[in-house]
């Protein structure tokens, strides 16, 4: 069963286009990841799936449920961290969870509180005033209120925005934690694209408000290619040029060569990986070296250029389109 | 309806038979016992937050430290003691200052918790955004109305302390007429608050309609008042369209000074009390309420 359902959706803000003819399922019980480059409407996904704003088309059902006829009840099932969750800084920890468990009519509300202040690791701080709050601590906190009911559905956008490398880690380790719970469907959008392989099962990429994929990561790895990255630490630099010469032998199943100073990248076929580096340990001195399966980021570079190649002409079309009205008018 | 709803009747596990009708009272009386709950809840935390922050003391000592001079001045002057006077010092004080207080006080209200991130985490509440407005305004009515009444008190209290035999009565419908002036014009700040999309708006429109009311609407009335051989129920409606004229003719329709403004040329006129307070009512609960429909209009 799918907890999320988005059909068709276009959201525009004025001129722009921050949906357009959306589709996408996300499974129940998975932990999903949304990427995309800034303007490419994730946070407007997250929006229209809490009920902030309404589609200009189509339908977003949330558990079974349209989330434009949907009452406010169907919000007690989706716990959200907007992007810039704030919080009044009078308030301590304690009261902004107090108040949210007030609105939940939750009924074992001081023993939910201290439990998800604990698990975000905020019991110390739970009655200071979120004003004195770290922005790590401001994101534990939205954590919490969001994790407090309880809920079915989780949305994170951009979780880990603005917290340092300890933070990162914290938030993975919970959220890895509440991976365990099989009924917990959580949608993370993220920039960064190590959390997303790490935490995540399946990823949807979008660009321009449309969705360019979908589908579990190692399978769309598998699509975008089979290589793997050989990353070498020569002993003398010079030797770059050497190494061009000698993967050059390597015609077929070398696909790209890249260097940065000493450090030089090789994608190529898994098979030719121990001859490559038999004859260039031979041909050059070689400090290190190792070899990487294909990462999320080549998945998402890959998906993007193609994506935005085929806008191109697109947008092309649509310019000439508008000068020959132009003209027409003229 | 659900399907237990549209069942005619059925047997408790007790015993009871329970009707369609019964569940639907008890079904409207749990929509109206959640909405007040959650709406109260809104309420007590913006009163809280209102508390903590340093505005309503400062409000409250503004108003204190100004109805004091206005009684110290008003028994100054040489001659008797004029009670009559020192309220309508203090009723013109208060229709200049309790107006300006009240935007100030309310054109954050939505927009700046916006601004905040802090209505992105309440509107993903299970709560309706119509309870949220009304519970805001609510919990800053609150405390404002107590900085008010605390503020101008003070000034009767040394009245009391000054004078033998004080006008309580008079000095009462100063006190409530800037109370109700107070919520009058925190109820159109939450609605600048709604509908303006940022902060710096939400001011500049809360200060224009200020302008408006406290200068241009008197200046206009009394232009057409000037201009035409106005009758008595174009006079009413004149009044009735700002509050603070409203408040005006509330508070020295019983003095035989008139103050200034369309109060001037309105005293005479037969605007009962009823009328008065029915006008004053209106402009509260309109805003309010008209706000609490177009924040559904609100994208974030």
């Amino acid at each position: 069963m799918n907890a999320i359902e988005v059909t068709g959706v276009t959201k525009k803000y004025s001129e722009i286009t921050a949906l357009d003819r959306l589709s996408l399922a996300i499974e129940s019980g998975s932990t999903f990841g949304l990427l995309g480059t800034n303007g490419a409407g994730k946070s407007t996904l997250f929006k229209l799936l809490v009920g902030h704003i309404r589609p200009d088309d189509g339908t977003v059902s949330v558990a079974g449920t349209d989330v434009a006829t949907a009452g406010p009840e169907l919000r007690s099932i989706v716990g959200y961290l907007p992007e810039h969750a704030g919080f009044p800084p009078s308030l301590t920890g304690r009261e902004v969870l107090e108040f949210h468990a007030r609105m939940h009519s939750l009924p074992d509300a001081a023993s939910r509180i201290d439990a998800v202040l604990s698990v975000v690791g905020l019991s110390d701080a739970a009655d200071r005033c979120v004003g004195g709050y770290s922005n790590g601590m401001t994101r534990r906190l939205g954590l919490a209120a969001a994790l407090l009911s309880r809920p079915r559905i989780l949305l994170l956008d951009e979780p880990t925005a603005g917290l340092d490398p300890r933070g990162v880690a914290d938030f993975h380790r919970v959220i890895e934690r509440l991976d365990a719970q099989s009924d917990l469907t959580v949608v993370i959008s993220s920039h960064v694209l190590t959390e997303i392989e790490s935490l995540c099962e399946r990823i949807a990429i979008l660009h321009g408000g449309q969705l360019c994929t979908v589908g579990d990561i190692d399978g769309l790895r598998r699509e975008v290619t089979d290589d793997v990255r050989v990353r070498l630490r020569l002993g003398d630099a010079a030797s770059a040029d050497s190494i061009q010469t000698i993967v050059s032998a390597f015609d077929a199943s070398v696909h790209s060569t890249d260097h940065d100073g000493d450090v030089v990248f090789v994608d190529c076929d898994p098979e030719d990986v121990p001859q490559l580096l038999t004859e260039l340990t031979e041909a050059v001195t070689i400090d290190g070296y190792d070899v990487r399966e294909p990462g999320l980021e080549r998945v998402f570079e890959q998906v993007l250029s193609e994506a935005e190649q085929d806008s191109q002409p697109r947008q092309s079309a649509e310019s000439s389109e508008q000068l020959r009205t132009v003209s027409h008018d003229e | 309806m659900s399907e237990d709803q549209t069942a005619h009747s059925s047997t408790e596990p007790g015993g009871g038979t329970v009707t369609a009708a019964d569940r639907s009272f008890e079904t409207s009386s749990q929509t109206v016992v959640a909405f007040a709950g959650q709406t109260l809840t809104i309420a007590q935390l913006e009163y809280r937050l209102s508390l903590r922050s340093r505005w309503t003391l400062a409000l409250t000592a503004l108003f204190g430290l100004l109805s004091l001079l206005v009684v110290g001045f008003g028994g100054s002057s040489a001659g008797p003691f004029r009670v009559d006077a020192v309220v309508v010092s203090l009723a013109s004080l208060a229709t200049y200052l309790v107006p300006l207080a009240a935007l100030v006080y309310g054109y954050d209200t939505i927009v700046g918790a916006e601004e905040t991130g802090w209505l992105d985490m309440v509107f993903a509440l299970p709560v309706s955004r119509r309870r949220v407005v009304v519970g805001a305004f609510l919990g800053r009515a609150t405390s404002l109305a107590g900085a008010t009444a605390i503020g101008f008190g003070l000034g009767g209290l040394v009245l009391f302390v000054r004078v033998d035999t004080v006008p309580w009565g008079l000095y009462a419908d100063v006190l409530f007429g800037a109370v109700t002036l107070g919520l009058a014009f925190l109820a159109l700040g939450v609605l600048v608050s709604t509908v303006a999309a940022e902060k710096t708006h939400a001011l500049g429109i809360a200060l224009l309609v200020w302008a408006w009311l406290v200068f241009g609407h008197d200046l206009a009335a009394l232009g057409l008042v000037a201009a035409f051989d106005l009758p008595n129920v174009m006079l009413t409606g004149l009044v009735l369209a700002n509050p603070i004229d409203i408040f005006r003719v509330f508070v020295l329709s019983g003095l035989e000074i008139t103050g200034s403004g369309m109060a001037a040329v309105v005293t005479g006129t037969a605007l009962s009390t009823t009328v008065l307070l029915g006008g004053a009512m209106a402009w509260v609960v309109l805003p309010v309420s008209v706000a609490a429909q177009l924040i559904h209009r609100r994208s974030l």
